[in-house]
């Protein structure tokens, strides 16, 4: 069980399925400096203090091609309640498992899963071998590190929703159920190809192709994530927000720099991206070169709308060698129109079938 | 409730990545698995999702051009495959799912060579790409 | 009087040569020496309704009346004629009669090189030594353009492979490998996959770019030929570019028909 809950690349659709049902109190806490300086240990590899090269005009240099792939999911597995860490042991441990994993699925194939876009729907067998296209995590570099959640801090989950949010995403759900497929307007966003879980912000793991390339010019950051083709481009020249009245699926960001960590601030989100039910959601990313090999990406997310607290997340960027490849995902989506074509047919033979 | 918790965990942390954009199972139907033998025609880059149209010869004799859905292939250049690494004339076996709609398309569950090679699984021998290299 | 002739001469043997007539603008330059090329740009032409002049006509949507008819332009094409192989001209006259049921603009596929472009949205360039990223407004198009040791790509892409050098105050970009599915314009001027493009950029004032395009494309052009214009910086301040995610605008025609049907 342990082994099957650690092994996992969970998307944030994913995530908001679990969110929707957990409802466990959580004691809020402070986090401890020991805590800290041991986060930074574990994602760094040391606390030494480094220096990180510059552009020519004197910025800290994030720009190159990277990936955020994997294994740590967003939440902490209810077995690991309170342990923020593994030690070294338990993370080579953890490496070997997944080494094991990714030979069995390529030999076997990759397992049955509830791959219906249908929260709770069984098991099934009807898809494609993810290893055999190289799209197993296994098969692309991973950034590992030593957290058993992305998610920081003592608890390693989101915080409970506010009674507000669960009723707006009991109605959301009501609203939604037994129409999942009757139009592109009812299919997840993702597979509408118009935004995707893991751009955010904050930028969360995909299951597959999840790379990202940071480009600076003057007085802008820009970062295109592989998936799909997006890019944010961040102003770093103290610029307000756009008109409060405009909503973007992936807001509206505006960034500083503080010594060598670029400070993003989102707002102006849509209410479907990146948390369905959020109205008024603001994040703050920090990414830090921690060595020439590894930013240090840490998040913040707030909406007293939404949850009783913000909740924190960290987990290490590592450079990949190669490049982002386009991802045209509208041009040639033809999933979305076979997903509802085969709805319709199904729905005819449930119809002849009741006719008979 | 603690226990729709545990199996929904359960369900998400299963080995495979949760496939929440993608309802394969709306798009192919569980009840029609078929095995496909023939030859590519062509092989389609694209994305989301990858197609293989191959051409299967029937009991009859008559050619019928099936297409073949697999996977993102960005991951492929990284790994430096090409959109010459499947070659046509290539004999394949599908095994899979086929249309809800009956169309000669289906979901290629695995797709290996005659020998039983899996289809990119070392097709053929990565040479250090500069290319794909810093 | 003679001495003012010298002076002149002196004066003009002084001049640089590349300059035909005004000297050739400087633009500032980036940290580490480079023509600085990086803001929001947009054309401000019609070119992306017809590369050739035309005159003005009615649009496809009668409902939509003068917010959507065929606005006048000039032309942006040297020699104004696109110069297609004579079993090619068909084809094009054929998307044109056609254009808007065919052309991939209204279903908001990418558009390809040089049409993003000119396409009426603006684009963001942002320069960096070893990568040049532009993304546009459109679509959320984006390409990246190596600076560094020209590469080949692995595949067909809509936005292409590009490589990227300097000629003097000139960013040279070659793109290759574009598929066959994009259109130059909305009326019907297309290409195969054996489509090569060099764009140069130069900057001409401090908040304008000389854009030139070369097309290239033995399957279907008889011979090379090049598209110009000006691409204007857009000035407001904080100004910045927002999502024109259109595949949503697209979804009642390509998808609508596959509609659940409402039995109330």
């Amino acid at each position: 069980m342990i082994r099957r809950s650690l092994a996992s690349t969970t998307t944030l659709a994913a995530m908001i399925a679990v969110l929707l049902i957990a409802q466990a109190p959580v004691a809020g806490q402070a986090q401890s400096p020991a805590t800290k300086s041991a986060q930074a240990k574990a994602i760094t590899g040391g606390g030494k203090s480094w220096t990180p090269p510059r552009t020519p005009d004197g910025k800290p240099d994030l720009q190159g091609v990277w990936t955020n792939n994997t294994v740590t999911p967003l939440e902490r597995p209810k077995e690991l309640a309170g342990k923020e860490f593994y030690t070294e042991a338990e993370l080579q441990a953890l490496a070997k498992q997944e080494r094991e994993r990714l030979a069995q699925v390529e030999d076997e194939g990759q397992p049955p899963a509830n791959h219906s876009g249908v929260e709770g729907a069984p098991a099934d067998d009807v898809h494609y071998d993810f290893s055999q296209f190289g799209l197993d995590r296994g098969q692309a570099k991973l950034a590992w590190n030593r957290r058993t959640s992305i998610i920081v801090g003592p608890q390693g989950t989101v915080p409970p929703l506010t009674p507000d949010a669960r009723k707006r995403l009991a109605e959301i759900r009501a609203k939604a159920k037994g129409h999942e497929f009757d139009g592109p307007e009812n299919l997840p966003l993702g597979a509408r190809c118009l935004a995707r879980p893991n751009v955010g912000p904050p930028l969360l793991p995909s299951a597959y192709n999840s790379n990202l390339q940071i480009v600076q010019g003057a007085g802008y950051v820009a970062i295109e994530t592989e998936m799909i083709h997006d890019v944010r481009i961040i102003p770093t020249d103290g610029r307000p927000h756009i008109p409060e009245s405009i909503h973007q699926w992936y807001g509206d960001s505006v960034g500083h720099w503080e010594d060598n960590t670029l400070v993003i601030d989102t707002t102006n989100f849509t209410e479907l991206t990146p948390f369905k039910g959020a109205q008024n959601l603001h994040v703050i990313e920090r990414l830090t070169l921690a060595d020439e090999d590894t930013i240090l990406y840490q998040f913040t997310v707030e909406d007293p709308g939404m949850w009783t607290k913000p909740w924190s997340g960290e987990l290490p960027i590592t450079k990949i060698d190669g490049q982002l490849y386009e991802y045209a995902c509208h041009e040639a989506n033809s999933p979305l129109a076979n997903t509802l074509r085969g709805a319709r047919v199904a729905e005819e033979r449930a119809a002849n079938k009741s006719a008979k | 409730m603690k226990t729709k918790l545990f199996v929904l965990i359960g369900l998400l942390m299963a080995a495979a990545p949760a496939f929440a954009h993608h309802g394969f199972a709306a798009e192919f139907d569980q009840t029609r698995p078929l095995k496909l033998k023939g030859t590519v025609a062509k092989w389609e880059v694209s994305n989301p999702h990858s197609w293989i149209q191959m051409d299967v010869k029937g009991n009859d004799g008559k050619v019928v051009t099936w297409m073949i859905e697999g996977g993102s292939p960005n991951n492929l250049y990284r790994l430096g495959f090409t959109k010459d690494s499947l070659p046509p004339g290539s004999e394949i076996l599908v095994d899979g799912y086929q249309a809800k709609d009956l169309s000669t398309r289906a979901v290629g569950k695995s797709v290996t060579f005659s020998d039983g090679r899996k289809l990119f699984l070392g097709l053929h021998t990565r040479e250090s790409d500069p290319e794909t290299k810093k | 009087m003679i001495a003012g002739v010298a002076v002149l001469c002196v004066l003009s043997l002084a001049a640089p040569p590349s300059a035909a007539q005004a000297p050739a603008y400087r633009a500032p330059r980036t940290a580490n020496g480079k023509p600085e090329l990086s803001g929001i740009w947009q054309a401000l032409n019609t070119a992306d309704w017809n590369l050739e002049g035309e005159a003005a006509a009615a649009g496809p949507v009668p409902s939509l009346g003068a917010v959507f008819a065929r606005p006048p332009g000039l032309g942006v094409v040297e020699g104004n004629e696109i110069p297609y192989l004579p079993a090619m001209a068909a084809k094009k006259k054929e998307n044109q009669a056609n254009w808007a049921q065919l052309d991939p603009e209204v279903k908001c596929y990418l558009p390809g090189v040089p049409r993003a472009t000119y396409l009426p949205y603006p684009f963001q360039i942002v320069q960096s030594q070893n990568t040049i990223l532009i993304s546009y407004e459109y679509a959320g198009a984006v390409r990246i353009i190596n600076m560094g040791a020209p590469t080949k790509a692995p595949a067909d892409s809509w936005m292409g492979w590009s490589n990227g050098h300097w000629e003097g105050e000139t960013l040279v970009v070659d793109v290759t490998s574009q598929n066959e599915d994009t259109w130059f314009d909305r009326s019907g001027n297309f290409h195969s996959d054996a489509l090569h493009v060099v764009e140069r950029y130069t900057p001409r004032s401090a908040d304008t770019l000389n854009y030139e395009a070369t097309i290239e494309d033995p399957k279907i052009f008889s011979r090379p030929w090049k598209i110009s214009m000006p691409l204007y910086r857009r000035v407001e301040k904080n100004v910045r570019l927002l999502e024109y995610k259109c595949p949503e605008f697209a979804e009642e025609l390509l998808y609508g028909p596959l509609r659940k049907k409402s039995s109330n």
